[in-house]
């Protein structure tokens, strides 16, 4: 992974202690609320429903050992022993003091983090697959690019003042993981003619208009794709509307403009860069930054693993768990292992000081010291050997990590909704856990298979409600919660905007009527192998919603 | 960004919440207008007395962050469009949460 260089290091600790001096002046009261609000909003601080919320980046998800364990400190020390994992890959504490965050911002930077372009009208930190540089799906590494991305990006002066936040997604796998469709750039890894490059989507994004981003060019060699990717950024910054916060966003300049049009207004940008301007990246700065992701060196194992599957014989549950939580490595004998913080009737997303040192210890032990941090809020070690699998599952499930149900129908991605969200009009935590309680049975959720359920309290939709197969919207009607349902969103190479089933429905009213959508799946389904977004697709959302309307 | 708040007519009761600015607790003022961190010490406030309360409130930065008015019975119960933020504002989550989530899950995991 990534390590600081000595400009890293000196930038993250001049920041804390300029936010130091921010936060002295706040409390002391020489520095008003609204002249500090964007200064501790560029620090990832948020003023929530009970108390301050930091957001903490993880760069394309990506974490060490020792870095997941200072976390887990500070949750411990300045929160109240947990965290929450976000959508963007990143960690949020939500009950931390205002006068403890200088320190808190301390102890992140002697570990390599921060807290900077977490938040603000700025380039937000830079997502990715996280199963990157393990899975065998890829077509290369695109960890590097992010991260030659994100020092682009970090304090960059034209783009420190957006009309809007900005978020870039990086994918190298045919399978897009990482939603780089309904990001504000998402960009796709090829090679064309032995040249590495990038398809390149712009425009995408959720909240109150939903927006599957338009490609915008099909192939952008490497060497180009700063300054490309600094010409959309021109763009945006000339003809983004400030007048209203709702149409600021780069998806709403690519609609009315049109999607070809904005590509020429970029290509005439790009066209008219000057060679002083061109960035320029030389190949061993590329090279450089790509041996940080080199990744571990992997000793040959075989293919099968007696161990393994002796184990999986002895012990039901390590063999449901198995067959739901793994994914292919691209090296004989290792697979990728999702840690699930979705267990039924918990918060989706979070992890307790305790879960986080746990998870820190196997992936020292046993992970070469990687882990990631999903989109959909689970944690992957990414490089296991499968002679080890067992005794890793033995660990998470003393800790209350061993849930087998990755991408399956408990495996919901959540916003934390108005328990704790200032935006919020509705919570969607509890809506979430009545749904696992219907499906809590791993038998059943099997049989139903890959299908994903994403909740949002408000139509900011950072719980991605839009792309959900199921997505459910709180809305707030005269001071009562109501759950929307749409159909048909996707977040993958396919994506969709899912469209709405009817009326809301109330909060007691929302299992049953999820439970009905999937009885009508699996009546229709030609097969178990059909999952249910392509029964939805194949059949239409006719029988679906007159099962969730039937009792009216 | 915090969310809409919904205007209020002169004459309806109403109390004053903030945040503490340098803890961040959910704080209300009381009928002597110091700050208390439980709701059930907030004073109830009408009419112009509201509006100066308000004020003084908001002149109080070091002490309290975007303070506002929240809707209240004449006993000073909440009340109003706002009464389920206003109550988890009060209370805490609706759901456990930190290790009382974890042992709440764990009894109906498998």
């Amino acid at each position: 992974m990534y390590r600081y260089d000595e400009f890293d290091a000196a930038l993250v600790n001049e920041r804390v202690s300029q936010f130091r001096g921010q936060v002295a002046r706040r409390i002391e009261g020489s520095l008003p609320e609204d002249e500090f609000k964007p200064l501790r909003l560029q620090n990832g601080v948020y003023l929530q429903m009970h108390a301050y919320m930091l957001r903490v980046a993880i760069p394309y998800g990506q974490l060490g050992s020792a870095q997941l364990r200072r976390l887990a400190e500070i949750s411990e020390k300045y929160d109240r022993g947990y965290g929450h994992f976000t959508t963007r890959q990143n960690i949020q504490f939500n009950w931390v003091e205002l006068k403890d965050i200088p320190d808190v911002l301390q102890d992140l930077a002697d570990v390599e983090m921060h807290a900077i372009q977490t938040s603000g009208n700025c380039i937000r930190n830079v997502t990715s697959d996280h199963f990157a540089g393990a899975t065998a799906d890829e077509l290369m590494d695109p960890r590097p690019w992010c991260e030659i991305i994100r020092q682009w990006s970090t304090f960059h002066p034209e783009f420190a003042f957006l009309p809007r936040k900005f978020k870039i997604a990086v994918t190298a796998a045919a399978h897009d993981r990482a939603a780089i469709r309904v990001h504000d750039i998402g960009l796709h890894m090829k090679q064309q003619d032995g040249t590495t490059g990038f398809e390149v989507h712009v425009g995408g994004g959720q909240g109150r208009t939903p927006v599957i981003a338009a490609k915008v060019n099909d192939f952008v060699p490497e060497s180009e794709i700063l300054d490309y990717l600094e010409a959309v950024m021109r763009v945006y910054n000339r003809f983004g509307r400030r007048d209203n916060k709702y149409k600021a966003r780069i998806k709403i300049l690519v609609s009315e403009t049109g999607a070809e049009e904005f590509s020429r207004l970029v290509d005439a940008e790009y066209a008219a860069q000057s060679a002083h301007e061109k960035i320029d990246l030389p190949g061993d700065e590329i090279e450089r930054i790509t041996a940080y992701f080199k990744g571990p060196k992997l000793p040959t194992r075989p293919l099968e693993s007696t161990a393994f599957n002796d184990a999986r014989v002895a012990d039901p549950d390590f063999d449901e768990w198995a067959a739901v939580n793994l994914h292919p490595h691209k090296q004989a004998g290792y697979t990728s292992v999702t840690v699930s913080l979705k267990p039924i009737g918990g918060l989706a997303g979070d992890a307790t000081t305790d879960q986080m040192m746990v998870i820190a210890d196997l992936a020292e032990a046993f992970g070469h010291d990687d882990i990631r941090v999903s989109h959909a809020q689970n944690i992957v070690l990414p490089h296991i050997a499968i002679d080890d699998l067992h005794a890793i599952y033995q660990q998470l499930q003393r800790a209350g990590l061993a849930t087998a149900n990755e991408s399956l129908i408990t495996d919901m991605i959540v916003c934390p909704g108005l328990d704790y969200c200032n935006l919020a009009n509705a919570r969607s935590i509890p809506v979430g856990q009545d749904i696992q309680k219907v499906f809590a049975d791993p038998a059943y959720q099997r049989d139903i298979g890959k299908l994903h359920i994403n909740i949002s309290g408000c139509i900011n939709a950072c719980g991605h409600h839009h792309v959900g197969h199921i997505g459910i919207l709180g809305v707030d009607r005269k001071g009562q919660e109501f759950y929307q349902i749409s159909l048909g969103g996707r977040a993958d190479e396919k994506a969709a905007i899912g469209e709405i089933a009817g009326k809301a429905l109330s909060q007691e009213e929302i299992p049953a009527a999820i439970k009905q959508i999937i009885e009508t799946y699996r009546s229709h389904r030609t097969s178990k192998d059909e999952r249910f977004i392509d029964t939805l697709e194949r059949i239409g959302h006719a029988p679906f919603k007159e099962a969730i309307y039937a009792a009216d | 960004m915090t969310s809409v708040r919904p205007k209020l007519k002169p004459e309806a009761p109403k109390a004053i919440t903030a945040w503490d600015t340098q803890t961040g607790q959910t704080v209300w003022m009381t009928p002597d207008g110091s700050w208390s961190v439980k709701s059930g010490d907030l004073g109830i406030f009408v009419g112009d007395v509201a509006e100066a309360k308000l004020s003084e409130a908001r002149g109080q930065e070091s002490k309290v962050t975007d303070p506002y008015f929240m809707e209240v019975t004449e006993d000073g119960a909440i009340c109003g469009r706002e009464t389920l933020r206003e109550n988890i504002r009060s209370n805490g989550p609706t759901v456990a949460y930190g290790k009382a989530g974890q042992a709440l899950s764990s009894t109906l995991g498998k």
